[in-house]
């Protein structure tokens, strides 16, 4: 399976603009969870990717800084055409749905003075603050048995929101101390 | 506020935040919430109605909500260069690190920096939320809606768009 998979993507050249659709598409269904139109469109429509390249891909781009889905966007376009297949599957991800957010978004922005739409909006973001607090609760139940881990999270969310520091200060403060951590426990595992 | 040198301001720091954004865009957003409350550029409220109009929208909405701030701080100029510096570092990284993916591959030292790195990034995830449900607070009703969505989140499968649509429309009915 993964055999015809690598041989269809290495033989046929993909189009640039099937990376820009594809992607575009990736951005518009992306409601709420965009990984997993990712994958659907990545692995399974367009077989650009094999399961487990996906896989891969997503562990590069979650050790990089940015948003994740951008990083399979570049990976993807940048393997199937270079530079240009990424920049191609990049503005796909991002000029119609950025211009179209803006307009719609800037028209409810400017009348959001109004009382009804304010507590619409008000009403909308504690619960998608919540959607985010429980994405980052999601994320820590792996590491919820390595104490060290529990402690720089705590660290991290203190030195934001209550130290108020920059995001740059707490990252090369906690940073090297963290990685000490993880790698006095695997020499203790071992 | 309309200038451009706070637009320069705005959009070189997003590019530095953008950078180290380990965990995605919204470990940032207490770091952004800082500069621009610093700065004057945008009140609590409208940083919270920024966040909660990107958030129904599809795509990328780290990137929309930057571009709010950037149009409110420098107009149209203003929201295309927060956008640039939101995703364009992020890209060019991706990019050489994808290029370098096979060198490092299977090393064990990389499996030790993900797991040292990861803890701060999701302390970093959920501070995100706990500002921006602090921006957005009008009391306790909020708070409320808040911790409901985190437990419908965690508890069930329901699509996130339904537990947004809810907390609109609650919002909407004058509970909050």
């Amino acid at each position: 399976m993964s055999e015809t998979v690598k041989a269809r993507s290495s033989n046929e050249q993909v189009t640039l603009g099937a990376l820009f659709i594809g992607f575009l598409k990736v951005s518009l269904c992306g409601f709420g969870g965009g990984l997993v139109w990712a994958r659907r469109v990545v692995v399974e429509q367009q077989q650009w990717m094999d399961e487990q390249e996906f896989a891969e891909t997503l562990t590069l781009c979650q050790f990089m800084p940015g948003p994740n889905i951008v990083g399979i966007t570049v990976c993807a376009g940048s393997k199937l055409r270079g530079p240009i297949g990424a920049i191609s599957a990049v503005a796909g991800f991002i000029v119609i749905p950025w211009t179209v957010g803006l307009s719609l978004g800037g028209l409810y922005l400017r009348y959001a003075h109004i009382a009804v739409l304010q507590n619409i909006l008000g009403g909308l973001s504690a619960a998608a603050a919540g959607l985010m607090i429980a994405t980052g609760i999601r994320l820590l139940m792996p590491h919820r048995g390595r104490r060290t881990a529990l402690l720089f999270a705590a660290l991290a969310f203190t030195g934001m929101v209550f130290v108020k520091l920059p995001l740059l200060v707490v990252l090369l403060g906690l940073a090297p101390l963290s990685i000490a951590g993880a790698g006095i426990e695997s020499a203790r595992a071992r | 506020m309309n200038s451009p040198s706070a637009s320069v301001a705005l959009a070189a720091h997003l590019a530095v935040l953008s950078s180290i954004s380990f965990g995605g865009f919204p470990s940032v957003l207490p770091d952004v919430h800082n500069l621009v409350a610093a700065n004057g550029w945008v009140t609590d409220r409208e940083f919270a109605n920024y966040f909660a109009v990107s958030q129904v929208m599809p795509g990328p909405n780290m990137i929309l909500m930057m571009s709010f701030i950037g149009l409110k701080v420098g107009g149209m100029p203003g929201a295309i260069a927060s956008a640039l510096a939101t995703f364009g570092p992020p890209c060019v990284i991706y990019f050489i690190a994808y290029r370098l993916w096979d060198r490092f591959r299977d090393m064990p030292w990389q499996r030790i920096v993900r797991r040292g790195l990861a803890p701060l990034t999701i302390g970093l995830v959920i501070a995100g939320g706990y500002v921006m449900a602090r921006a957005g607070d009008v009391g306790w009703q909020s708070a409320v809606v808040t911790s409901g969505a985190v437990a419908l989140m965690l508890r069930t499968r329901v699509n996130p768009l339904w537990i947004l649509s809810a907390g609109g429309a609650l919002g909407g009915l004058g509970f909050l």
